[in-house]
């Protein structure tokens, strides 16, 4: 017991001795987080800006203008010189030129049905998915516009629901994907990284020759990391919740049971890796061979739905995906530990099985 | 010496790496505290041997007894009456002197006062250092400390005054002969030839996995009948009988380099340049040095211990 105890106080003192390594193992991901979180957090990451000129100056026009203007979607400004705004919108400043010719207030209270005013709509074409939302807003004005005009009652509407009732931004898609991030780089990486080079350094064999037992060093291997991991997800929550409002809405023991399955995981591959690895030289591309593909494949940056389908199931059993996604619904939905049963299943699973291996592959020297 | 208690006895321990054999059956006994060595080039099995018996290796045929425990079977009971030093290793190094004995004290039921422990490896003043910090000397000092933090019976050294500079070899050799002192028993492995001297009360010779001599230092270099060596090169191949040079009492050739061994250095020696001079042959990194077990170990193998 008391081995255990200061083999846990050892490594923690090592942690916190190897400055560079604590710094950088933190600084990442919350450089990382802040610099994503700034670029895309904010919005759903689609902003058009149009310019409207004005040639008729109408009481007419001027309702069309305030009826774009209602759509929050587009940024609107108004122009006086259509030659400047057509320039800027081949330079991609603008996404959209929309000219109200004179004569649009005339026709309209004309009311010739029979010959629509023709409303030109320049957009940039090298920009067409863009262009085509904005052309879409646009469309839906007019058509307004329309309507009121021949006082239009419509038969059918839609009724759009949403269905995740919280307006989530992309930085509380990115928190928890950060979390799982650096809960796998620090465990897998971390722990093949040290395992493979105190057995190259002999510091294993060492240890080996007292009556110290293997699994004393291994349970004291997973509490020091385990507090380790814990106090860096905090630090790197709190920086998210200073930074971006991120709050955990879920209960926290959720929170700290996924941290501890995810951190015993990673740790479980970490020492297959350190058990596979001939030095410790190449502990470091093998841990990166395995933790590139589930960073941009596991879900931490990007949906996995966005992925393309050859990709699903090879993504559907990453260990990263589940963390990242158990992680996530209790950070962002509030979701309880029995709801995400199948995540904690799967990841125990991983545990399972990387520790049979890894007690396969572990050599002392 | 028969009469002395054993308190290991080796039997036939074979250690093989595929077609190699490293440790081809050894046996011998180590007595209740003496300070046994053994001695061989790289790879005669010094290190393998020690590892055997420490329990970091398993062996293929063959067991041996430590303390009372046999380490194929009771390999637990035999970690509590050893310690160990093993040839180059590191430890924790962003962890102090102080805080790696007690966590090492720690891995054993019981173990001896630390500050004690800590002044008598000479270390009181790197207490509270961190280990990366330590030289050569103060690390190997540390390693012994830490053999001996749970007071052990028998005490196992890898090559313990490897790469250490002569200073830092001497304090070693005195506190290995401290340990000795109070009782303990000491098995070192060593390629040097003046360690195993100074220090060893026997010595068993490995040489290929084989034990080939295993005596008393004195008695193995009397049996040698010289106490000086003359070495020395020809630039040409040539053919004389050595054994004729005046003084010489034996000759230990290998390859193209020469060794006579004789008692009167002076007179061989210049018996030697007036046959070279005669036969206009040119002498080549010529010298001279004392007897020692080294040359026990070229007449016993034709070979050097340290080869290069």
């Amino acid at each position: 017991m008391r081995s255990y105890y200061l083999l846990t106080l050892a490594q923690l003192r090592i942690f916190l001795r190897n400055r560079q390594v604590l710094f950088w193992t933190l600084a990442f991901p919350i450089v990382l987080m802040v610099m994503l979180g700034s670029f895309l957090g904010n919005g759903n990451g689609v902003s058009i800006t149009a310019a409207v000129v004005d040639q008729d100056k109408s009481e007419q026009s001027k309702n069309l203008v305030k009826e774009m203007e209602k759509n929050e979607a587009v940024s609107l400004e108004k122009s006086s010189n259509e030659k400047d705004v057509l320039d800027q919108l081949k330079q991609g400043d603008l996404t959209l030129v929309i000219t109200i010719p004179k004569g649009y207030g005339e026709n309209l209270a004309g009311g010739n049905k029979a010959d629509p005013f023709k409303l030109p709509v320049y957009y940039n074409e090298t920009n067409m998915a863009m262009s085509q939302v904005g052309l879409q807003l646009v469309d839906n004005a007019v058509d307004t516009i329309s309507k009121k005009s021949v006082s239009y009652e419509p038969v059918v509407i839609t009724e759009s629901k949403g269905v995740e009732a919280l307006n989530l931004r992309y930085i509380d898609f990115l928190v928890p994907g950060i979390v799982a991030m650096m809960i796998m780089s620090n465990n897998m990486n971390g722990v093949a990284g040290q395992i493979s080079s105190w057995r190259e350094r002999g510091i294993l064999r060492r240890m080996q020759g007292t009556t110290l037992k293997a699994s004393t060093f291994i349970a004291a291997q997973i509490t020091a990391r385990f507090m380790l991991n814990g106090l860096q997800a905090m630090i790197v929550l709190a920086v998210a919740w200073a930074a971006f409002g991120i709050e955990v809405r879920g209960s926290w023991l959720t929170v700290i049971a996924f941290v501890t399955l995810g951190t015993l995981a990673f740790m479980a591959i970490g020492f297959i890796i350190a058990g596979i690895a001939k030095t410790p030289e190449s502990a470091g591309p093998i841990a990166g061979f395995l933790s590139f593909p589930m960073l941009f494949l596991g879900g931490v940056f990007f949906p996995i739905r966005d992925m393309p389908e050859f990709l699903q199931p090879f993504v559907q059993i990453l260990p990263i995906a589940h963390l990242s996604h158990a992680l996530r619904e209790t950070m962002n939905v509030g979701a309880s530990f029995l709801d995400l049963g199948m995540e904690a299943m799967i990841l125990g699973g991983w545990l399972i099985g990387a520790f049979i291996v890894a007690s396969f592959t572990f050599k002392w020297e | 010496m028969e009469t002395q208690q054993e308190i290991i006895k080796v039997q036939k321990l074979v250690k093989r790496y595929g077609d190699f054999t490293a440790v081809d059956g050894s046996e011998f006994s180590v007595h209740n505290g003496e300070v046994f060595g053994l001695l061989g080039p790289n790879g005669a099995g010094k290190t393998t041997t020690l590892e055997m018996l420490v329990g970091l290796r398993k062996p293929d045929e063959g067991t041996a007894i430590v303390g009372g425990f046999d380490i194929t079977k009771e390999l637990d009971k035999v970690k509590e009456v050893i310690g160990v030093q093993l040839q180059s290793t590191t430890l924790f190094e962003l962890l102090t002197v102080d805080e790696i004995l007690h966590l090492y004290g720690s891995f054993y039921r019981e173990h001896i006062s630390i500050p004690e422990l800590i002044d008598d490896m000479l270390l009181t003043e790197k207490k509270n250092s961190r280990i990366k910090g330590l030289s050569g000397g103060q690390k190997q000092r540390l390693a012994i400390a830490l053999a001996l933090v749970h007071d052990p019976q028998i005490i196992f050294l890898d090559e313990p005054t490897t790469g250490l500079d002569p200073q830092a070899r001497r304090t070693l050799w005195d506190i290995i002969l401290r340990l000795k002192e109070r009782g303990k028993t000491v098995v070192l492995t060593t390629h040097y030839m003046d360690e195993a001297h100074v220090l060893c009360d026997r010595i068993a010779i490995m040489d290929q996995g084989k034990l080939i001599a295993l005596d008393t230092p004195s008695e193995l270099v009397r049996n040698l009948q010289s106490d000086s060596a003359v070495e020395f090169k020809f630039n040409d191949e040539v053919d004389i009988a050595l054994s004729e040079i005046d003084g010489v009492k034996q000759v230990g050739s290998q390859k193209d380099v020469h060794v006579l061994y004789t008692d009167d250095l002076q007179k061989t020696l210049t018996s030697l340049i007036a046959i070279a001079s005669e036969k206009q042959l040119k002498l080549v990194d010529l010298q001279t040095r004392t007897a020692t077990l080294e040359d026990v170990f070229i007449h016993m193998t034709g070979r050097r211990l340290r080869e290069g």
